[in-house]
Parts: structure tokens; C-alpha cells; sequence
């Protein structure tokens, strides 16, 4: 499904490169979900971010379902548009109704019909838990509203993918569960997730596989179960200490 | 510390203080040996204009019917051709069986016309809301250039906007009529509005940019990631973002260029101001003329301000 291949970026700062992420290699298959861990400034959430071209990268390959990202030819806007991206900040449109924010990818990059595209909208915001919202400015809403809104504007697209970059981060802590039920209950349906968290839970309960990383590189990887009860890294046994 | 509600000293105050300027100007201006004529202002908003109706021929006064207002009057050539002219009832100058020649005057239709400050606040009013709209979508094309990544489209974004922030307009004006004018062999007002939408495009694209750049950046990313084009972004999510940020900057910009719009009249468009110093030249009423121009822009920018004040109340629907 996606497969990265030595994946190098790279960021010119004033005071020299930084190699952000450093040789990223990783497979996901359909279906899986992947937890991405590891201490801030790691390089995850910027690996994560070169997954749908938000950031470029500077070296090796990304395959998402054939396409690679490293080809010229590839049209990014159509990888986008198979890969629904949650951000930390939600980033929904504040001048568009709940609704409005739904549908108007549907209908711009799907082609759908209004009704079509409301009709999906509808159906995925009773799938979050706040179909009596629809009408309703982001604004209004609470930040776990707010991120279960964003969740369900990205599936709208039907995506393949789903990537979620630190989604829990920026809420209140007692809004942190409805957002993890909600993928919970993506993952138990065979979505295809990427998940970029610090709920080490979160990663226990639903990871397939869980890839730790540090200073851009792949540090170690493993079952919840392994990596969590038995990490063989040093780092990864120090940073488990600090977090658990 | 409690909040005092006493608020009318303070609006006693700001009274004294206008009426204290007012009687100082009053007795400034008793102290100068000035004639002040406000009658004769009205009559050039609008005034009764009296056209003289000739006999187009030579001929005799057929009947006479008069109403309260106007009279018809039946004029007989020598051919015993009949022609009816309708003159105002109290400047009838003929009396029926009277002998006409070709070309005398039988009365005059009166009717209310516009006079020439009205004729120019119409010119200073069209001709700013042509560049309004030409300096809107320059400066909309010439802002988002200037975010643009296309070093070329940037380039000459900036170029254009120093260009004309850093010259006079009433040089600007100069050289469009002079200069563009001459060479292109471009109207007066192609010229005055072609000047005007140049100069308040720059601004309005340096207004444009801020708008764009102060939506963060997550919102590009978001619509973005949904697959959507950098095209469909900037119209769909971008710009209507920026533009309820950006229409208090606008619509100041859109003010000054109606106030701006008065250093056409060097280049001979008779705009308010322009009609302003001719009525001046004929009634020599320099000081009533000047303020009354003064408080004619003074009320078209205040309507447009209130309009800008509504539809900002308009847009905060989704904040």
C-alpha cells in the first residue's frame, strides 16, 4: 500500500542542514495501522507530512497504491485526494458551515453532485457522533468536535490512507477519548492509518505495529506488545521511562 | 476599582470644545473683509433652466390654449402647415393672430436641471468606481504574484507596487495624460482612471498580501491535503478568509481614492473639485464653494464607510 524508500529530508537552516528524516524505510500494508513514536524533533511528524506532499523530500521514494511521489509526473493532487490528512490544529474552514466543510472537496476534487456529497457528509457525521451540527460554524464547536469534524471532512474523499498527525495533542484532556473512539472504531473497520501520537494507550490498544523513531531515524520497530514490554534500543527503553 | 458611568461630563466637554473651535473660527473669519453669499450656491446643485421655443418658420399665431402650467400654442404657416408648441403658461410672448417671423421666440420651457456640482460629484463618483474596480482586481492579481513562489511573478509584483508607492499620484497623473496619453493616443479619462486604478492597485495588493499571509498556514495545508488545487484553494479557502480580515484596510483604500480621484481635475476632467474651481471663477463665493465641496466628498465617504461597517457585521456571521 505505501512503501518508503530511504526517505532523506532535508532543511537548510542558518546554521547548517538539518537532515529532519534520515533514511526512513517503511512498508504498510492494506489495512494496517502504524503507530509513529518517539520524542519531539524526531522527524515524525515531518516524515508523515512528506507522505501526501506537504513537505517535499529530498531524497529516496515514496509509493502510495504505485504512484511515487519522487516522479515528476505525479500528479500530487491526486495522491492528496487518497490520502485524508488530520492535523493537530484541525485546520477546519472557519468561514464554512460543518456541512460546507464536508462537502465542498467532494465536490470540487470528486466531481460530486451537491446531493450526493451531502448525503455522504451526513452519514459520516452521524459516524462521528454530532449529526446535529452540521449547520453549525466550526467556531461553535468544541476542539474534540472540532477534530471528529476534520476526521470525518478527510473520509469523505474515501480515502485509502489515513494519516493523523498528532490528533489528541492540542485538545483538552477529557476530549481526548471521543477522538481516540472514533479511531478506534476506523482502524476495527480495516482503514489503512498512519498515526503520529503520544497516546502510548492509544498505541498499545490499536497499533498493528508500532515504529519508534529519533533524530530522523527509524530507531526500532515492533508489535505493541514487543515494543512496549520488551524494547531492545537504549533509546527506546529511555524514552518509554520518561513516558509511562 | 469600580467602573464610573458617568459619561456626560466628558460629552460636555467634547461639545465646549467643538463650539469653542466654532466661535474661534467665527471670530477669525468677522476679523477678514469677507462676503459671504451662500444664496448663490444652491443654484448649482440645480436650478430652473429656461429654453427658448422658436417658430420654425414664417407664419401666424393659430389658437392659444392655456392650462394652469403650460400653454399650446397652434402656429399657422404661410403653406397652412400647423405646428404645436408647448411653452410654461407665464412666459408666453405671443398673443393668438399675431404675425411671426422665422426664428422668434414664442416662450420657454422651463425644466429643473442638474447644475455643475451635482454633474461633478456624478463625474468624481463614476470615475472612482471604475478604478475601484480595475485597482481591485489588479491588486488581487498583483498580491497573490507577490506570494506567489514564481521568482518572475514576484519580481514584477514588487516592482509595480515600489514603483508607484514610491512617485507622486499627481505625477502619475502627469504621465498618463502626457506622456501614455500622447503615445497611445488614449481620452482624458482613460487616462485619470487608468492613473487612479494603477496607484490604488499597489496599495490594495499590499493590503491583499497581508490578507493571504495572515491566514495561517494550516488552512492551506488542510484544503491541501483534500486534494484540492493551489487555484481552487486561494478562491474556495484562502481568499474569502482574507477578505473579511482585509475589507476595513480596503475599504479605507477605496476612500482615498475617491478623495484622490479630485487630482484629476488637472488634467481638464471636470470632476467635483474641477466644477468646484469653475463655479469659483464665476461667483468668486471661494470660501462657501470650497467647504460645500468639501462636505459633498465628506458625505459620499461617510455613506460608503457605514456601507464597509454593515458588511463587516455581515461577514462576522462565522466568527
Amino acid at each position: 500500500m505505501i512503501k518508503a524508500e530511504n526517505v532523506v529530508k532535508i532543511f537548510n537552516s542558518r546554521s547548517g542542514e538539518v537532515r529532519a528524516v534520515d533514511g526512513v524505510s517503511t512498508e504498510v500494508a492494506r489495512g494496517e495501522v502504524v503507530v509513529v513514536i518517539g520524542p519531539s524533533g524526531s522527524g515524525k511528524s515531518t516524515f508523515l507530512r512528506c507522505i501526501n506532499g506537504l513537505e517535499s523530500f529530498s531524497e529516496g521514494h515514496i509509493v502510495i497504491d504505485g504512484v511515487d511521489l519522487a516522479d515528476k509526473k505525479t500528479n500530487i493532487n491526486k495522491v492528496r485526494a487518497e490520502v485524508g490528512m488530520v492535523f493537530q490544529q484541525f485546520n477546519l474552514f472557519p468561514h464554512k458551515t460543518i456541512l460546507e466543510n464536508l462537502t465542498l472537496a467532494q465536490c470540487r476534487v470528486r466531481k460530486r453532485s451537491k446531493k450526493v456529497a451531502n448525503e455522504k457528509a451526513q452519514y459520516l457525521l452521524k459516524k462521528v457522533g454530532i449529526p446535529e451540527k452540521a449547520n453549525e460554524y466550526p467556531s461553535r464547536l468544541s476542539g474534540g468536535q472540532q477534530q471528529r469534524v476534520a476526521i470525518a471532512r478527510a473520509l469523505a474523499m474515501d480515502p485509502k490512507v489515513m494519516l493523523f498527525d498528532e490528533p489528541t495533542s492540542a485538545l483538552d484532556p477529557e476530549m481526548v477519548g471521543e477522538v481516540l473512539d472514533v479511531m478506534k472504531q476506523l482502524a476495527q473497520e480495516g482503514m489503512t492509518m498512519i498515526v503520529v501520537t503520544h497516546e502510548m494507550g492509544f498505541a498499545r490498544e490499536v497499533a498493528d505495529r508500532v515504529i519508534f523513531m529519533d533524530e530522523g531515524k527509524v530507531v526500532e520497530v515492533g508489535t505493541p506488545e514487543h515494543f512496549f514490554t520488551n524494547p531492545q534500543e537504549e533509546r527506546a527503553k529511555l524514552f518509554l521511562k520518561q513516558v509511562l | 476599582m469600580k467602573a464610573r458611568d458617568k459619561t456626560w461630563p466628558w460629552k460636555l466637554l467634547l461639545v465646549a470644545i467643538l463650539l469653542g473651535v466654532a466661535a474661534g473660527t467665527g471670530v477669525a473669519v468677522g476679523k477678514i473683509d469677507y462676503k459671504w453669499r451662500w444664496y448663490r450656491v444652491p443654484q448649482y446643485f440645480m436650478y430652473l433652466a429656461e429654453d427658448a421655443q422658436k417658430i420654425p418658420f414664417d407664419g401666424t399665431v393659430g389658437a392659444i390654449v392655456k392650462d394652469k402650467k403650460n400653454a399650446k400654442v397652434t402656429l399657422i404657416s404661410e403653406t397652412s402647415e400647423k405646428v404645436v408648441i408647448t411653452v410654461a403658461a407665464d412666459s408666453l410672448e405671443v398673443d393668438e393672430g399675431e404675425d411671426l417671423f422665422d426664428g422668434d421666440i414664442v416662450g420657454f420651457t422651463k425644466q429643473w436641471r442638474l447644475g455643475p456640482l451635482m454633474m461633478g460629484l456624478w463625474t468624481t463618483l463614476w470615475l472612482s468606481a471604475i478604478s475601484s474596480v480595475f485597482a481591485l482586481f489588479l491588486g488581487l492579481l498583483t498580491g497573490i504574484a507577490r506570494v506567489s513562489k514564481n521568482i518572475t511573478l514576484r519580481g514584477l509584483a514588487m516592482i509595480y507596487v515600489e514603483c508607484i508607492r514610491g512617485t507622486p499620484l499627481l505625477v502619475q497623473i502627469f504621465i498618463a495624460y502626457f506622456f501614455l496619453g500622447t503615445v497611445f493616443n488614449l481620452s482624458r479619462n482613460v487616462c485619470g482612471i487608468g492613473a487612479l486604478a494603477l496607484f490604488a492597485g499597489a496599495y490594495v495588493a499590499e493590503i491583499v498580501r497581508a490578507g493571504v499571509q495572515g491566514i495561517p498556514k494550516g488552512q492551506m495545508e488542510a484544503s491541501r491535503s483534500l486534494g484540492m488545487t493551489a487555484f481552487q484553494t486561494m478562491k474556495d479557502i484562502i481568499l474569502p478568509q482574507a477578505f473579511k480580515k482585509i475589507l476595513p484596510p480596503l475599504s479605507g483604500q477605496f476612500i482615498s481614492l475617491i478623495k484622490d480621484s479630485s487630482l484629476v481635475s488637472v488634467i481638464a476632467i471636470t470632476d467635483l473639485t474641477k466644477s468646484g474651481r469653475e463655479i469659483i471663477t464665476s461667483t468668486f463665493a471661494t470660501f462657501e464653494v470650497w467647504i460645500v465641496v468639501a462636505a459633498m466628498y465628506l458625505l459620499v465617504t461617510s455613506v460608503l464607510s457605514q456601507l464597509v461597517y454593515y458588511m463587516e457585521r455581515r461577514l462576522a456571521v462565522s466568527d
